[in-house]
Parts: structure tokens; sequence; C-alpha cells
């Protein structure tokens, strides 16, 4: 019974399996870019991107129609304007990230709409860009699987940089210019993340799986290394439970995943290791020294 | 020999005001300077234009040939996020970026230069706590061990003693000592002036301008003391904007 | 005497009539299909303006401030009505307008898909005559001098319709009955299905806000595979991506894009009713029928 539950779904439908592969390449990209963004305070950039990339995939439609691609390529261009310009006012201006990012994305929104009613159509682009996991076929999966592979391989190299300048900002621009580039490496790789999973997935998906993962990460472990491996992990875990779930009750797929991490999220504030209510009512007896 | 650092009548500060104003002066390789003066004299404004982090409002400090890694800077307070999960090793560890760089690894020499700066800061057996257990003091002896490791020829610390208590900052000035003895140029800000006089041989005593800058027994006077907590004044925000070419030459 | 008369009466008649003839009537009609109804009952007399233009969704349109005027404007507004624009009443409120409010599907018996009604009344070309009739009531309530003009014209428009309908039937009865079964993105189709005899099946419910779970792409792909379901229909709004992967899974051919909430402008394939239910029933004949 168990087996026909948990098993039995991605044995007999393929567009399960190819869910399934859908949501572990996005964890696997989506849940570090999360932690260091829930750790440099940046937790709702995913939204403020969502909205930020319209007047591109709106210029993209201007130009080629209901094209997906063109739409995406579009979305992609305005993202990392947003984020490039946000990153440089930041640094160069006393302006905060935060606020930064907030008044470049609302600018772009309204750009966005000002060029689609321009137009004179309706149709609501975004809904049309934006995805669903059930419905992955080669093109779609690839994207997703290389987002994947692209995000590993730069986190992996500006690994360093992006940690010292999380945690110590004057100090790397003290002593080097690796600490700008990190940095603004980093934005690329979200804006990358979030547009192609936006188009593969839906916000939900693509901004979810970023940041409830990098939420339960923190109540488990005191160290970085330990959290991305967590995030990850837990992100799996809600993609397949979540697909479980919607299998058997009539849950839409996006939103089940989602709160299958929301679910754990909870879990982890009550019975976390590190911080979690639980722990903190019933503490362990204090050690000698 | 030429000076290390050169301050060309410059003046920094903030929002048009000046809080360094018109400064001139050198700095020989191989010193070993205390800056001193009252609260508001301008001492942190100072190294900050030193290290690049302010632009000058006007004038010029100028760091003849030495690269920006081979400037290790201890700020007042370190603007640190004590929350985010690093250990002590990992945090003092990035004080050999100039040796590792983007991928170096961290070899078993490098560990053991890790531990060595650790220890010699009176941190040893903190290496596995987390950044955000530590106290002020903790804190600032960390950022001790991470200059010792950055193995710079110029080292300004802003306020290095401030949060440490008596025998710690024994300790650490015989590093500081140490520092000198290498070779290295050192400017340090400090308050306590029977501090700079047992150990600094050079002193800039400074309120926003410079009021004296020699040897520490001649700079040291109750007369340029008494000057210097005159000279420092608040902002003035109805003050006029500056036309100091023609006053600085009639002062000299 | 009497030519003076008559030269008076003629000189009157004439100098009114031109008054009669400028002052067409201002309709609103809430989306395309609504719009092309009131164009074809009213004729040159009246000055149509639709809120959710071509290629638009009705479903999830946001109204700008050009429509609260364009209400505001307006003697008679004509909307479908069964929740189909859920928008709506906020944008009236807004408008303060005192137009008199037409329901096109007044009379119509609804469907229900789950608790709430099917608003797609239009795709059964028999409610489409009763819409027709309907407007053709309230214009003719709202400009009774031209009430003739309204009445030939229905009338004229509904022969068509009824024709339409025939038309509809014979190119159903060309499909084999085990073949009579659709699959779209959402439940669009369900009047067009009740009445010309096609089964309906759909991921989506009846709006294009909703999202499919796992369970129901699981049972449609085996709805297909068991019955021999030969074709499966992509919209003209929505993302095409889950059709087709239905498609792949099941072996079912994608058979073409079908309209169902929207026409498209003069440039597109279905610039009115008549064109819309012909390219759908040509578009489901073509895949089911071989």
């Amino acid at each position: 019974m168990v087996y026909d539950a948990l098993i039995a779904p991605f044995l007999e439908f393929e567009f399960m399996r190819r869910a399934l592969a859908a949501v572990v390449a996005l964890s696997l990209g989506a849940a570090p870019i999360g932690v260091f963004l829930m750790l440099r305070r940046m937790s709702l950039v995913g939204d403020a991107m969502a909205h930020a990339i319209l007047p591109g995939a709106a210029v993209g439609f201007l130009l080629s129609g209901l094209n997906l691609f063109a739409m995406t390529a579009g979305g992609l261009i305005a993202g990392f304007t947003v984020a490039l310009l946000a990153g440089v006012v930041a640094r160069v201006t006393d302006l905060k990230e935060d606020a930064s990012l907030a008044t470049f994305y609302l600018a772009s929104l309204a750009l966005g709409v000002t060029i689609v009613s321009v137009k004179g159509t309706n149709i609501d682009l975004l809904h049309v860009l934006f995805g669903n996991i059930l419905a992955m076929d080669d093109q779609t999966l690839l994207v997703v699987a290389f987002n994947a592979t692209l995000t590993l391989i730069v986190l992996a190299v500006i690994y360093r940089p992006l940690v010292i300048e999380s945690v110590d900002p004057l100090f790397l621009r003290t002593v080097s210019r690796a600490g700008s580039i990190a940095h603004l490496t980093f934005l690329a790789l979200v804006v990358v993340n979030l547009v192609n999973g936006f188009q593969a997935l839906g916000t939900l998906l693509a901004v979810g799986l970023m940041i409830l993962p990098a939420g339960i990460a923190r109540f488990w472990s005191r160290e970085l290394t330990g959290m991305i491996t967590i995030a990850v992990a837990s992100a799996i875990l809600s993609g397949y439970a979540g697909l479980v779930l919607s299998f058997q009750t009539r849950i839409p797929s996006g939103p089940a995943i989602i709160l299958v991490s929301a679910a754990l999220y909870v879990l982890s504030i009550l019975f976390g290791n590190v911080r979690g209510i639980v722990r903190q009512l019933f503490p362990a007896p204090h050690l000698e020294a | 020999m030429t000076a290390l650092v050169q301050f060309r009548d410059v003046t920094l500060g903030y929002d048009r005001h000046p809080a360094v104003h018109h400064l001139n002066g050198e700095v020989a390789p191989g010193a070993l300077l205390a800056v001193v003066g009252p609260n508001g004299a301008g001492k942190s404004t100072l190294f900050r234009g030193l290290v690049g982090i302010l632009k000058p409002l006007s004038g010029s400090v100028l760091t003849g040939g030495i690269d920006p890694e081979d400037i290790a800077y201890l700020p007042q307070t370190a603007d640190i996020d004590r929350s985010f999960p690093i250990s002590v090793f990992d945090f003092v560890g990035t004080g050999l970026w100039r040796a590792t760089g983007f991928f170096g690894g961290i070899g078993k020499g490098a560990r053991e230069k890790i531990g060595q700066a650790l220890g010699s800061v009176g941190l040893s057996g903190f290496e596995n706590r987390g950044i955000g257990t530590l106290s002020g003091g903790q804190l600032q002896r960390m950022l001790f061990a991470r200059v010792l490791l950055q193995d710079a020829r110029l080292i300004v610390l802003d306020e290095p003693f401030n949060a440490i208590d008596a025998k710690t900052s024994v300790d650490l000035l015989a590093l500081v000592r140490q520092w000198h003895a290498e070779g290295r140029t050192v400017l340090a800000a400090l308050h306590d002036m029977e501090l700079v006089r047992a150990h600094f041989p050079e002193t800039l005593l400074l309120a926003r301008g410079k009021v004296a800058w020699g040897p520490t027994s001649e700079v040291l006077t109750a007369e340029n003391l008494a000057e210097a907590r005159r000279m420092c004044e608040a902002f003035d925000d109805g003050a006029a904007a500056c036309v100091a070419e023609e006053d600085s030459s009639k002062a000299a | 005497m009497r030519r003076w008369r008559l030269l008076l009466g003629l000189a009157l008649s004439l100098g009114a009539s031109p008054l009669h003839a400028q002052a067409r009537l201002n309709v609103v009609a809430s989306f395309s299909i609504l719009g092309d109804f009131v164009k074809n009952v009213g004729g040159d007399r009246v000055d149509v303006t639709t809120l959710v233009g071509p290629d638009g969704d009705v479903h999830v349109y946001a109204p700008t401030p050009a429509d609260v005027r364009k209400i505001a404007d307006a003697k008679l507004l004509v909307i479908n009505g069964f929740g189909l624009e859920g928008w709506l009443p906020r944008l009236l409120q807004a408008a303060g307008s005192k137009a008199t409010i037409v329901t096109a599907t007044a009379g119509i018996a609804p469907l229900k898909a789950g608790s709430d009604a099917d608003p797609h009344a239009w795709q059964s070309v028999a409610n489409a005559e009763t819409y027709v009739a309907n407007i053709r009531d309230a214009l003719v309530a709202a400009d009774p001098v031209d009430a003739d003009v309204f009445r030939q014209n229905a009338k004229a428009y509904r022969a068509k319709l009824e024709a339409l309908d025939g038309e509809v039937r014979q190119a159903i009865g060309q499909i084999a009955e085990s073949r009579r079964r659709m699959i779209s993105t959402h439940d669009a189709f369900g009047y067009f299905a009740a009445r010309y005899g096609i089964a309906l099946i759909a991921p989506v419910g009846v709006s294009t806000e909703a999202e499919p779970s796992a369970r129901d792409i699981a049972k449609i792909i085996g709805q297909v595979k068991t019955e021999h379901i030969p074709a499966v229909f992509l919209e003209r709004i929505g993302d095409p991506r889950l059709m087709r992967r239905i498609s792949e899974e099941t072996g079912a051919k994608v058979g073409g894009t079908l309209y169902s909430d929207s026409l498209t402008d003069e440039k597109g394939e279905v610039p009115t009713y008549i064109d819309m239910v012909r390219h759908n029933i040509r578009t489901l004949t073509s895949a089911l029928a071989k």
C-alpha cells in the first residue's frame, strides 16, 4: 500500500517522473541560493523579481507575440538590468540593498504594465509566461537542468568571496575588488534561477523552493555548508512529498509542494535543534565548560 | 627614503562638513605612529580615507606604490554580521585571502598559521565557535588575529584596545611591537595617553587639523593637548564654504 | 395650401431624421463575442465598444480607468453573467454609470461546473440565438425609434445562426460515436458538448486561473488511454505545454487550437462568432473524423 502511494505513481506516469526530475534539479540550484539570500536579508527578492521581469517579457511579446523563448529572453534581460542597477546603487550610495531593489522593481513593473497597455491587449502576460511542473517537456527540463548545473558551478567559484562579503563587506572592499564581482555574479545567478524557474514552473515553486528550505535549514545547522545541505535535502523532500500529495488528492501540484515545505518549516520552528521553540522551552543541561 | 603615506592638503568629511581639515604630512616606512585626539577629532575618518573607503572632499591621500591588498585595516566598529554561520577559524582564515585567493585550499601550513594566530591573541580553543558567540573583547581579538594573518606592509588599527582588558592589551601590544620590528608600518588611533607615551615613538595629535606631529614626547605636551581640545568644534550648519588656501599660508 | 402643409411636413421630417441618424446608441459589451453579437443586431445604429478585446482573457481581466470612462458614457451594458465577469461589480461601482445592464444569458438554464455555474453558454449555437434575442430586446427598449432595424437585423442574424447550428450537427454526425471525445485545457466547451453530443474532459476547471493537480492529469491520461481518445486540443489562451505532455504520454495527437473565450481581431483567424464556431468544428472534425 505504501508502495502504491509512494512509488507507483512515478513508475506508471512519465509526467510524474519528469516532474520529480524537475523538482530535484530546481532544488539543487535554488536551495543554495536561497540560503545566501536569507543570510543576506534578501528573502523577498524573489517576489520582487517576478514583477521586475514584466517589461522584458512585454517587449519580447511586442516583438514576437506569445513566443515563450522571446519572452523569457526579455525577462532575463529585464531581470539582469534591475538586479544590476539595484546592486550598483546599493554599493555606490547610502541606499541599502532592499530599498534599492524595491525601488527598481517597482519602476520596472510600472514600465512593464505601461508597455502592455500601450499595445492594447490585456493578456496577463505573466500568466502565460509561467509554466507548470506537470507539463515538463524536453526543452523545459533541459533549461531547469542547465540552471542547476550553472548555479552549482558558479556558486563553487564565487563561494569564498561571497561568504566573506556577506559576513564582513568592509574587509573585502579594502583588500580587493572581488567583493563587487562576487556580489553582482550572485545577483545574476539569482535572476537566472528565478526567470528560468518562473518559465518552467511558475512563481510559487521557483521562489518557494528557494526561500522555504533556507528557512528550514536555519533551525538545524549552525554552519553554512550544513545549512546548504539541509536546504537542498528538504527541498527535494518537499518536492517528492508534494507530488505524491498532489497525486493522491486534488491539490494542485505547485501549491502542494509548497504546503509540504511550509509544514516542514513549522515543524522546524518547533522542534529544530538550533533555536527551535521546544528546544528553547526544554533546554538540555548546560556543559561544564 | 620615500614616504609610505602622504597626506596632501587632504580634507575628509561627511556631507561637506570637514572632519579632517587640510591635513599635510608624511608617514615614513616602518613608522610606528599613534594618532591621538579628543572625541570627534577625525581619527576614524582619517583612517577611512587612508584605506580608501572614504573619498576626500579635497586634496589627496597617496599611498606610494603600496597595493590595497598590502594594507590591513582594523575598524573601530566592525560592521560584521554576527548572526552569519561562520566559525572563528574560517573567519580568521579569510586573512589569508592574498595567499589563497578564490580557490586556494587551506592546506596544513595554512591551518597551522591560523592556529598560531589565534594562539597569539589568546583565542586558542575558539576555532569551532560561531562568531556570534563571542564577547566584544573576543571579537576584537579575533579581528586582530586576522590582521596578523594578512601579513600586510601597512597596518591601520582604529582604537584596537577598546574592549580589551589590561592583560590582553599587553599581549596585543607585544604583537604590535613585533610588527614594528619586522619593518611593517603601523598606525594606531588611541585614547590611552600612557600607553602611547610608553610604546609609540611617533604621534600625530589631531583635532580636525594637525595640532602637532612628531616624536611623542614633543607632541604630547600640556599646551598641545589644550589646544587640541579647543580646536574640536561640532559641525556648524551655518559655516560658509572654505577658502582655506590663503588662511593656511597665513598661519604658516 | 395643401402643398404648403406637405412641404412643411417634409421639411420637418427631413429636419428631424439627421438628428436621429446622428444619435447612435452607445453600447458597451463586456467581451469580444458579445460585442460581435451587438454589432450584428445593432448595425450602424449602435456604437459598440468592448472591454475585454480580441485575444483577451475575460476570466482574469483587470479593468483600466479607460474602461470606467467607457461604461460611464454608455447607455447600455451587455454582460454575459453566470459569474464570468468577476471583475465587473467593482468596475460598475467605480463608474457610477446610469447604463441599463443586460444579461445576455437571461432565460438560459445554466450547466453546473462543480458548485458554480459554467459561464460559457455561448458555445452552444442554440444559446447564441437566445443571446441575440435578449440583445435585440434590450436595444429595442433603449432605442425604440430604430426598433424595426434591430428586429430585422436580429432576424437575419438568427437565421444565420440556425444554419450554423445545422452545420455543426452535420459535422459532428460525420465523427464516429466512439471518437466523439474532446480534451482541452479548460472546461470551456461544456455547453458545446451537451448540445452536440461530444464528451468533454479538461484538466483545469472552468477558469483559466486554476491549476491542475497530479491526480487530475493522471486521470485524464488514464481516460485517454482506456477510451482510445484520438486527439487533444490546445487553446489560444494558456500554456500549451500541458496538453502537449498529455499528448506525448498517451499517443493522442495534438488536434489543433480551439477558440473558446475570445475572438481575434480582423486580421486574425476568427474575427466573428460564426468564424469561431466554424473554425472549431473544422479543427475537431479533421482531428477526430479520421
